[in-house]
Formats: structure tokens, C-alpha cells, sequence
């Protein structure tokens, strides 16, 4: 199981799991300390005290309220004594293991993606820059997630690895962590607001002390949403029913009415059959249920890995008898791949919300943006 | 048991099988009026289109699926543990399943390195792998039959041939990505659900088979109870019936597995359930008993799995041992001893 869950989420990019409980406390430490602004992601906060930084990361797993505190310092500086910490890293960062292709744009957008020396598995990787330097050997495969090759990681001697984990208590990171290698949590994955996912570009800018560039990196990306979602408040009366995911067997897994993928939904302006209830993750509903509920639906979105129709109706003749597959009303984000084989939109999707929100903007309301063309999701062949 | 109340005994049976199988059909997530489940079973037109869909393209095959299912694995576990003397015997002693699960392994899983083409990743090539699979494993146990005198040595093989196969999966398993494992694992869930028409046509042609072959086999099995070398003075030839049983065995597990997963303890429970409520030995008998029975348990465990009225599902596998396995402990405590 513990190799399924990750791609449970995977396939919709859908965090599951409760609400913040606390803010980590920050001001509490330090009054000197220059606060990071944070605006829509819950899980990280950090400040900088000059000679060093602390960066607070809440709940990366699932069902778990612990708060990791990492110690940053700069060399040739004292760290403080009176600090507690789960690990201690060295910045700016030189050399990066990071676990998640998510992870990979945000180096790039930082113009660091030049430190990243080791990834489990390099063919998940689509983005040309980094796959130029995978060509060039410059980047190590550490075989896969759950069972990252020690050996060659501690041979990088990088100065931290980002791990992603969906429980706690990783035996991989923690033997790691006992070898010397610090490890920093995060939690991307786990943010549930659209912007949330993207705001962690400022996770890594703290590392590199570019938390300029994160912040203004992050900013375009929010006013491109933010315009984008305003086309829908101001000239959209009428709204597609929506249906998504797709069956395994006969059983349904779609994106709960709080996941992120209805956010995107909701934001450009489809009416998404499953908005009102109250799962952060998917749902897993019987055939029946939803053919009954969904069979008339206008528009159907990520039906889960399909590029075609013949594949669909190859898998299960139950999907022809629906409107939106007999209309050709179909959009996947699965055929729009890297070199490698590597789904772009698990890679890119989470910090590029707003060419998610215009790929539906466009499916829903063609007209609104005539001259875009999609990223991500295409019409099925 | 007189003849008149056996007759009774499946007069009632079969009421039930009908009762259970129109129940099947007309529970499930979406609430559907009993009138309407009717009408659009025997073609009548109804109000909601979706919901006669619903009932003629979902359930019905599902419901006849559950019935292929629960009594073909039951007659093949009344054959084995005969076969066997062994009350722990089951369908899938053999290796069956093993070998079934393997050859899946190997389609989805292993698919990247065979360099295997779309055709085996389609649902057809998953069960014709399992059929493969099962079948291989089959031919094994048969040659290891021909070479065995002891029919006990038959049934280590098969467990061996288990052990074999399950690490290899395991290897399998071990070095896929995530995708894979997951298609496979759902896989192993099992699913009355997702089988077309012509899915269904085919695993009952393979019923058909299998059950002809089981009902050949009834006179030695009656036989084989007093013991093998009786059975041999009784004149039955022993290494030929013993092919038609593991045959019948092969045709129907291996086919229930190919079309809808691993299902397991059907086949070990539902015998003893049967003799523990009518205690007799004659196969001429018990086999027709089982074979109702494990219709009904599966017809059962089929609407349990639907969870009627919430939109949520079961995995049919957890559902065959959770609700099943307790039944029988309670039959056995109840009555103290086991009817073998």
C-alpha cells in the first residue's frame, strides 16, 4: 500500500488532508527575526535572523500535527545555541537532492536547477532544461522514492535532500538523516489551495537566499490567476456540468467537492457535479452512482491515464453511454508527455496554477480565450 | 436424509437463489423502485433511461457473474477437498491462482521488460495471462500426477508451485513503478463488476465445461471418500478420474480468476458450510447443494460489497472473508465438530 498511495494522489494532483490546527508560531522565538511572507500556503513559514534562518515546516504527511524546525546557517557563522532543531543545512545551497518532479521546476525558476545532483528515478523528469543535464550525467538516479539508494546518495555529499513522504516515520529519510545528510520535508502535495501549491517556489528561495526572486516569481503567477479567474466573475452566466477521473474495475475515483482540482474547476467557471462534498482527496464511488448521477454531464475532465477513446471504450463499454464522451467532450492531461515518459502535469501543474486555470477556462469557455492554447489538457483523440 | 426431504431441502434452495439473485439486482447505490428494476428485466420501457442502463447493463451481468463465480469456486473446493481428503483444500491449492496471478504479474508489471504490446495490457490480454497462467501450472500438477502415486504428494507440489510463483510476483513487484503495482493490486481485489457480454459468454462456456467434467467425476469422487485403494477395488480408475477432477478444477477456478481476480474462501468455506447444515457425503448430492450455496453466499457478499444506499464501494475479496469467515466459526463452534 505504501507504494499506491503516492499515486493515488498522483493521478489528481489532490492533497487529503485536514486543516492546519496551529500557524507555527514564529514571533515567538525571535522579535528581530525578518518574517517571509506567506499568503496562501499553510505548511512552511520562515524567518531570517541574519546570521541565520529558521524555516518551520507543518504537517508534510497526512494526519500528522508535528512541526519540523530546520536551522539554516550561513558559513562562517556561529549558529545560535539556544535552538532546537530537527535538522541544520548549510546555505545557500550548493548541492540538492530533491524527491518530486514537482520540486524541479522551482529550481529552475530560480535559475539554481545547476545544484541538483541526484533524483529517484530520472524518467519521471520532462522539463528540457533538466533533461539536458541528465544527458550531460550530471545528475545521479537514485533508483526509486520508497527505496532511494543510500550508497550513491551519501557518495553526492549533497548539502540537503527534499523528501516527500506520505507518513511519517520514512525509514529511507531517516536513514539518511542518521547518516548525516540533513533532510527537509516538504509538503507541496499536502497544500489545498491552487495558489497554496505554488507558493512553495518561497520554500526553496529561502534556501538559495532568493527569496526576491521567489517572491516575484510567485507574484506573476498570482496576478496571471487572479486576471484569468476575473474573466469568469465578470462575463460567464452559464456553466458546463463538469464530471472527472475514470474507473478501476467498476469502481470510481474522482476529485473530492474540496480538492484542488474543483477549486481549479469552480474558478474557471464549470459547474463540477461533485462540488458539494466534503473530501479534500478523492472519492471512490460505485459505477452506478455516478453514471446516474453524471451521465448527462457536458464536460469530463482527466479521465484518469486515457489519451483515446478507443482505449476507453476498449476498457469499459459502460463510458460510451455517456454524453459527454458521445459529444467528444473529453480532455486529458495525460498524452501531453516529456521525452522520458514523464507526465508533465504532475511535474509542472502544482506551481503553474494559472496555466491550469486557463487550460479549463478554455475548455469550458472557448470564446473567453480565443488565442490560448493549452498546456496541459487536450481533447481526446 | 429421507429423498423427500432432500427434495424439499433444494425446493427451498433454489426459491432462495431466485429471491437472493432479484435482492442482487435491485440494491445498489442508486435507489432504483422495485416495479422499475422489473420492468427493465424484462425489457419493458421505463421512466429513467439511466436507471434501466443501470439495471440490464450493470447489475444483471454482475448478478449472473456473482452466480458463476460463487458456485463455480464452490464446486471446485468440494472436488479438491475430496480429491485431497483434506477439509483444507481449496480451488486454489492446485497453484491455480498463483499461476493466474503470475501470469498478470507479468503483463503489468513486467511489461517494460518483455517489451509487451498494447494488446496484453488491454483487459483481454489480463485474463488471457491469467488463463495462460493457470493453465501452465495446471499442466504442471497433471504431469506431477501421472509420476505421483500419492495423492498427498499432489498437493505440496501445488503448494510449492504457490510459493514459487508468489515470489516471483513479489520480485515483480518489488522493482515496478507505483502504476503498475496499483493496476495489479486492484487486480488482485477482484470485481464481479466490469465484465461485457462477451466476457460473460466466455466464463460461462468455461462453467459449462468445468461443470460437466465435475458431474462425471461424482461416482469416483463418492468413491475416493472410502479411501484410494478402495476406490480401486470398487474398480474406479483412479489416475484417470483424478485428471478429470484437477481438470474440472482448472477449467473453473482458472477461468473465475482470470475474469474476476483472485476471490478467495468461497471455495474452502462454502463445502463445510454445506455439510454442516446438511450432513451427507454423497456427491450426487452435496455437489448440487454447493454449487446453490455458493451461488447465494456470493449473491450475498455481492450486495454487502455494493453497501446499498451509499455511494461507496467494497472490495469483493474483503467482503467473501470478513462476512464469510465468521459463519463458519460460528457453524463449527455450534456444532462442536467438523462434518467431513
Amino acid at each position: 500500500m505504501q507504494k499506491i498511495l503516492p499515486f493515488l494522489l498522483l493521478i489528481f494532483l489532490i492533497s487529503c488532508k485536514e486543516e492546519n490546527k496551529s500557524k507555527p508560531p514564529n514571533s515567538a522565538s525571535s522579535p528581530k527575526g525578518d518574517t517571509l511572507q506567506v499568503e496562501f500556503a499553510k505548511g512552511f513559514s520562515a524567518v531570517d535572523y541574519g546570521t541565520h534562518k529558521i524555516l518551520k515546516v507543518s504537517n508534510p504527511f497526512p494526519e500528522s500535527d508535528k512541526t519540523y524546525t530546520y536551522l539554516l546557517t550561513r558559513s562562517g557563522e556561529k549558529p545560535p545555541k539556544d535552538i532546537d532543531y530537527d535538522e541544520r543545512v548549510n546555505i545557500p545551497i550548493e548541492k540538492i537532492v530533491v524527491t518530486s518532479t514537482t520540486h524541479i521546476p522551482s529550481l529552475e525558476s530560480l535559475e539554481v536547477e545547476n545544484t541538483l545532483v541526484g533524483f529517484p528515478d530520472l524518467d519521471y523528469i520532462s522539463s528540457p532544461k533538466t533533461r539536458q543535464r541528465i544527458e550531460e550525467d550530471k545528475i545521479a538516479d537514485l533508483d526509486q522514492n520508497e527505496n532511494i539508494n543510500l550508497e550513491v546518495l551519501l557518495s553526492l555529499q549533497p548539502d540537503a535532500v527534499i523528501g516527500f513522504s506520505m507518513k511519517e516515520n520514512n525509514k529511507v529519510y531517516s536513514n539518511i538523516s542518521n547518516a548525516g545528510t540533513p533532510v527537509i520535508f516538504n509538503g507541496d502535495w499536502n497544500e489545498e489551495n491552487p495558489m497554496g501549491k505554488a507558493e512553495w517556489i518561497k520554500f526553496f528561495g529561502v534556501m538559495y537566499d532568493k527569496e526576491a526572486e521567489a517572491e516575484k516569481h510567485f507574484e506573476t503567477i498570482k496576478e496571471n490567476y487572479e486576471s484569468a479567474k476575473a474573466l469568469i466573475s465578470q462575463e460567464v452566466e452559464e456553466k458546463p456540468t463538469v464530471l472527472s477521473g475514470a474507473m478501476y474495475q467498476d469502481v470510481w475515483y474522482l476529485p473530492g467537492g474540496k480538492s484542488w482540482m474543483a477549486q481549479f474547476i469552480a474558478d474557471a467557471g464549470g459547474n463540477y457535479l461533485y462540488k458539494n462534498t466534503d473530501e479534500t482527496g478523492s472519492l471512490s464511488l460505485s459505477f452506478e452512482s455516478v453514471f446516474d448521477k453524471a451521465r448527462d454531464a457536458e464536460i469530463w475532465i482527466a479521465p484518469s491515464g486515457f489519451t483515446s477513446f478507443e482505449q476507453m471504450k476498449e476498457d469499459s463499454k459502460h463510458y460510451t453511454e455517456f454524453e459527454a464522451f458521445k459529444n467528444k467532450q473529453l480532455y486529458g492531461y495525460t498524452a501531453t508527455k516529456g521525452e522520458t515518459g514523464g507526465v508533465l502535469y504532475f511535474e509542472l501543474a502544482p506551481n503553474r496554477p494559472d496555466l491550469v486555470l486557463k487550460d479549463l477556462i478554455k475548455i469550458f469557455h472557448p470564446e473567453l480565450l480565443a488565442d490560448y492554447e493549452n498546456t496541459f489538457f487536450k481533447a481526446l483523440e | 436424509m429421507s429423498a423427500k426431504k432432500i427434495r424439499i431441502y433444494f425446493g427451498i434452495s433454489l426459491l432462495f437463489l431466485l429471491c437472493f439473485f432479484l435482492l442482487n439486482i435491485s440494491l445498489g447505490s442508486v435507489q432504483i423502485p422495485f416495479s422499475q428494476t422489473l420492468k427493465s428485466l424484462f425489457g419493458q420501457l421505463t421512466e429513467n433511461q439511466a436507471h434501466a442502463y443501470i439495471i440490464k447493463h450493470y447489475r444483471l451481468p454482475k448478478a449472473i457473474t456473482s452466480i458463476l463465480v460463487g458456485s463455480g469456486l464452490a464446486v471446485s473446493g468440494l472436488l479438491m477437498q475430496t480429491l485431497f481428503r483434506n477439509p483444507l483444500a481449496g480451488p486454489y491449492v492446485l497453484g491455480l491462482s498463483s499461476g493466474a496471478s503470475l501470469g498478470v504479474a507479468l503483463v503489468i508489471m513486467g511489461g517494460s521488460l518483455f517489451g509487451i504490446t498494447a494488446f496484453f495490457l488491454s483487459s483481454w490480454g489480463v485474463i488471457f495471462a491469467a488463463s495462460i497462467g493457470s493453465f501452465l501450472v495446471m499442466l504442471a500438477v497433471i504431469a506431477a500426477s501421472f509420476r505421483m502415486k500419492n495423492t498427498m504428494a499432489i498437493l505440496i507440489i501445488g503448494i510449492m508451485f504457490a510459493a514459487l510463483t508468489g515470489a516471483i510476483v513479489n520480485v515483480l513487484s518489488y522493482f515496478s513503478p507505483s502504476e503498475q503495482l496499483q493496476r495489479y493490486v486492484f487486480w488482485s481485489f477482484g470485481s464481479l463488476g466490469n465484465l461485457s457480454t462477451q466476457e460473460l459468454s466466455i466464463l460461462g462456456l468455461f462453467w459449462l465445461l468445468g461443470m460437466i467434467l465435475a458431474v462425471f467425476s461424482l461416482k469416483t469422487l463418492n468413491a475416493l471418500l472410502l479411501g484410494e485403494n478402495y476406490a480401486q477395488s470398487m474398480g474406479a480408475s483412479i489416475k484417470t478420474n483424478r485428471l478429470l477432477v484437477i481438470v474440472a478444477t482448472s477449467l473453473l477456478a482458472g477461468s473465475i480468476t482470470a475474469f474476476a481476480g483472485p476471490i478467495a474462501f468461497v471455495g474452502l468455506a462454502v463445502p463445510h458450510l454445506v455439510r454442516l447444515v446438511i450432513p451427507v457425503s454423497n456427491h450426487l448430492i452435496l455437489m448440487p447443494a454447493v454449487l446453490i450455496a455458493g451461488a447465494i453466499l456470493m449473491l450475498i457478499c455481492d450486495v454487502i460489497a455494493q453497501l446499498p444506499g451509499s455511494e461507496l464501494t467494497l472490495p469483493i475479496n474483503a467482503v467473501t472473508s470478513i462476512f464469510g469467515a465468521p459463519i463458519v466459526i460460528w457453524l463449527l463452534m455450534r456444532k462442536k465438530k467438523l462434518v467431513f
